[in-house]
């Protein structure tokens, strides 16, 4: 397929090298090198404006970058032959504020992307709705329109939709941040099912509890970096530099 | 008198078809029209048929008539000039078609009448498109440079009318320290100057006839001045005037062919025009729309008035007339409005594009045609387009008119597209560009569903103006609901009545459309 930088292409599903992005004069993300292996759960903290999502966003081509490659299954996406759309249904993301299509119901927002991409029969289509709003716990939902939902019940919706695309990597953009508090449990709860199936996922999260409960890896960004990374036991046990013990000071 | 009026499309015809063979003819023409001129009389003289010992008729005329026998021509004429030609029914009336349809008769040839407006008939004429002209024209030196016209067959004038009720004014004497009316760049306007000092009155001059009317009968002016036969006929229609001093005689009116082109139809006019007057049918025609003592008699006080109808017996005799204009206007609007949201669909999705090039000129066509006025577009389609492509274009007037409106219509369609399409959630987009939808799958499945919904009261609120705005298209002569209104009371003089109906059945006819629109609306934007 496209160019593929170094040997790293088969190892790292994710193989981000000296990203930098500005939005007019300044400058968000200062140069970051960023690698995730297949089956790993990565999730990315640190303070708001530390650029976690504008990174998260330059993996499916949300943001186009100022410099650097980023290098998703294989797919150089500043390459020019790459086909974005054909990438981004590789990739499954999740936003803050679902983005649910308000002008369908639950089974159509599951069944567009399935039927107009992969050309899938309606009849399949549904089926794989109806069992992917089971494992989310929405199976009576189908037919509901999303303004009918619950913040923690669209969101579980904006889960399956990403799903039914089948995607080999889930990205989450402060997914539960939207929600109300009694409504993050259940979404964290589909979250860590996907996990335990072994589901590539990078996760920007103000969730601490669950980022130490889930991730293989934690991230720590800070002014645009990457400050420190490592395991939740090193990040959250064992803080290095000096912003992270103040980060976590604030949050824990 | 139409003397006022331009004549563009004159050019045109000054460069062609001088032709030897009517030379003579031509000649004998600006003689006549040229001895034809009267001096100004200042206080009115003897009018009635003044034209009567004008014919040139003579035996080569007379064979070159016989020439016109079994042909048939295209007469342009003006589309209101009451009583010269108007509609009534429906039908193509007044002096001139009578005059024509009777000559016509006569002389053994068929004629088709094309009702174009002055100008129009003036350029139809200058191009080709129309072998002759009869619109109450003048005979004047500037015209006979391009034209050759027929013996004069009516001589106009100017005449003074004041209020029916009013017994005050006998003369102009009486009009010392008043104020009246004429209207602007007129003869009527030139006569009143010339003896407003004399007679010690003010003029207030308007650009409407039908405002200078209704101005004397509200008393806000004590007299109008305006043409003769078209005050003679509005008397004869109960128009609430009446004249109490004489016509003043001014030009003389004819009918024109192009220079030097079919003279054997403007002989066959001549022959036909002489045995109507020596058979007395000419007065008749006179009599029909001037009153009984127009066609021998100087004053017109004694002219025999029709029966003024109420408002229910206009309503019934006007609708007809009025529910085709309205037809017209709902066909225009309807076609114009299609293409306009095709336009505004597709210069908007170009706005919203990241095609710089695209985005570009969406935004020149927006800027050109919210930027120049309709009638602008009206004119430039109707009377322009015609002469760049050198020739005539069948149902042009329609062409004409959707264009317009589609055009200007479309840039007001494509901003509320624009800021439909840009006022749906960022996020939209995102989700469905992360699950891998194309651009165009994005647009048609996503954004432009959400779009519809938040755009369609601003679109229904253009429908609204755009079937408005269709009546500006009776400037170039359409046939819509207000343009038919303006040709009945050219006619019937009830000006204030026939634009409550106008203005009701727009009013009837707009909550309909606006009550249908919404239900539309609710049930594909649920």
């Amino acid at each position: 397929m496209a160019a593929s930088t170094e040997n790293t292409a088969n190892e790292f599903v994710v193989d981000v090298r000296d990203l930098h992005k500005s939005y007019g004069g300044t400058e968000v993300i200062k140069g970051v090198d960023f690698q995730v292996r297949k089956g790993e759960v990565v999730c990315i903290i640190g303070p708001s404006g530390a650029g976690k999502s504008t990174l998260l966003r330059c993996l499916n081509g949300l943001e186009t970058p100022t410099s650097g490659t980023v290098v998703v299954n294989g797919h150089d996406l500043g390459a020019k032959d790459t086909n974005i759309d054909e990438v981004r249904e590789q990739i499954g993301m999740v936003f803050q504020h679902f983005n649910l299509f308000p002008n369908m119901t639950v089974a159509e927002n599951i069944m567009l992307a399935p039927t107009l991409v992969h050309k899938m029969p309606k009849d399949e289509a549904r089926a794989l709705a109806k069992k992917l709003l089971a494992q989310v716990g929405l199976a009576e939902k189908i037919d509901a329109r999303p303004a009918s939902l619950s913040g923690g019940q669209k969101q579980r919706v904006a889960i399956a939709r990403a799903l039914a695309m089948n995607p080999d990597i889930m990205l989450f953009d402060e997914a539960t941040s939207a929600l109300d508090p009694e409504m993050v449990g259940d979404v964290l709860e589909v979250i860590r099912g996907l996990a335990e199936e072994g589901m590539t996922m990078i996760l920007v999260t103000h969730e601490m509890g669950f980022a130490r409960e889930v991730s293989s890896r934690v991230v720590f960004t800070h002014g645009g970096v990457i400050d420190e990374q490592g395991t939740p036991d090193e990040i959250f046990n064992h803080p290095k530099s000096e912003r992270l013990r103040s980060f976590l000071s604030k949050v824990l | 008198m139409r003397t006022a009026r331009s004549d563009s499309g004159l050019k045109a015809g000054m460069r062609a078809w001088l032709r030897l063979l009517t030379a003579l003819l031509a000649a004998v023409m600006v003689v006549a029209g040229l001895s034809a001129t009267p001096a100004l009389a200042a206080d009115g003289t003897e009018a009635g048929d003044t034209t009567k010992n004008m014919s040139t008729v003579d035996d080569a005329t007379r064979a070159l008539a016989k020439k016109a026998k079994g042909k048939t021509y295209t007469i342009a004429t003006d589309t209101t000039f009451a009583p010269f030609e108007f509609r009534e029914n429906g039908k193509m009336v007044g002096i001139d078609m009578d005059l024509v349809d009777k000559i016509a008769a006569s002389q053994g040839f068929k004629v088709t009448i094309q009702s174009l407006g002055f100008n129009a008939a003036l350029q139809a004429l200058s191009s080709n498109q129309a072998d002759a002209v009869i619109a109450g024209m003048s005979i004047t030196d500037e015209r006979k440079q391009v034209y050759d016209f027929s013996d004069p067959y009516f001589q106009s004038g100017v005449q003074m009318a004041i209020a029916n009720s009013d017994d005050s004014v006998k003369g102009y004497a009486d009009l010392k320290g008043k104020t009246v009316t004429a209207k602007t760049g007129s003869e009527g306007e030139a006569y009143a100057k010339s003896i407003a000092k004399k007679y010690g009155f003010t003029i207030k001059s308007v650009d409407q006839s039908a405002t200078m009317y209704e101005m004397v009968k509200a008393g806000n002016a004590a007299a109008v001045f305006d043409d003769y036969p078209v005050l003679a006929y509005g008397i004869s229609q109960n128009n609430g005037l009446k004249t109490v001093t004489p016509k003043v005689p001014r030009g003389y009116y004819g009918f024109a062919v192009n220079k030097g082109r079919d003279a054997e139809l403007l002989a066959a006019f001549n022959v036909g025009l002489k045995e109507l007057k020596d058979s007395g049918e000419y007065d008749k025609i006179l009599v029909r729309y001037l009153g009984a003592n127009a066609s021998t008699n100087a004053d017109t006080n004694s002219v025999k008035t029709v029966e003024r109808v109420s408002f229910w017996q206009l309503a019934v005799q006007s609708l007809p007339a009025l529910m085709q204009g309205l037809k017209n206007t709902m066909i225009i609007t309807a076609l114009s409005f299609i293409v306009a949201l095709l336009l505004g669909l597709g210069f908007g999705l170009m706005r919203v594009g990241r095609n710089k090039a695209l985005a570009w000129i969406s935004r020149a066509y927006v800027a050109v045609f919210r930027g120049t006025p309709v009638l602008v577009w009206a004119f430039f389609f109707y009377f322009g387009v015609p002469q760049l492509v050198g020739h005539a274009i069948p149902n042009w007037i329609w062409f004409s008119g959707l264009f317009t409106l589609s055009l200007n219509s479309g840039a007001y369609l494509t901003e509320i597209i624009r800021g439909a399409i840009q006022s749906v959630d960022p996020g939209q987009a995102e989700g469905a560009r992360s699950l891998g939808l194309t651009y165009a799958q994005t647009m048609r499945r996503v954004i432009l569903p959400q779009a519809v919904k938040i755009g369609t009261p601003a679109v229904i609120n253009q429908l609204v103006i755009l079937l408005k705005d269709s009546s500006l298209l009776l400037t170039i002569g359409f046939a819509d609901l207000l343009y038919q209104a303006q040709q009945l009371y050219a006619a019937n003089f009830r000006v204030t009545e026939t634009l409550l109906m106008v203005g009701v059945i727009y009013f009837v006819a707009i909550t309909l459309l606006t009550w249908l629109a919404n239900i539309a609306d609710r049930r594909l934007n649920k």
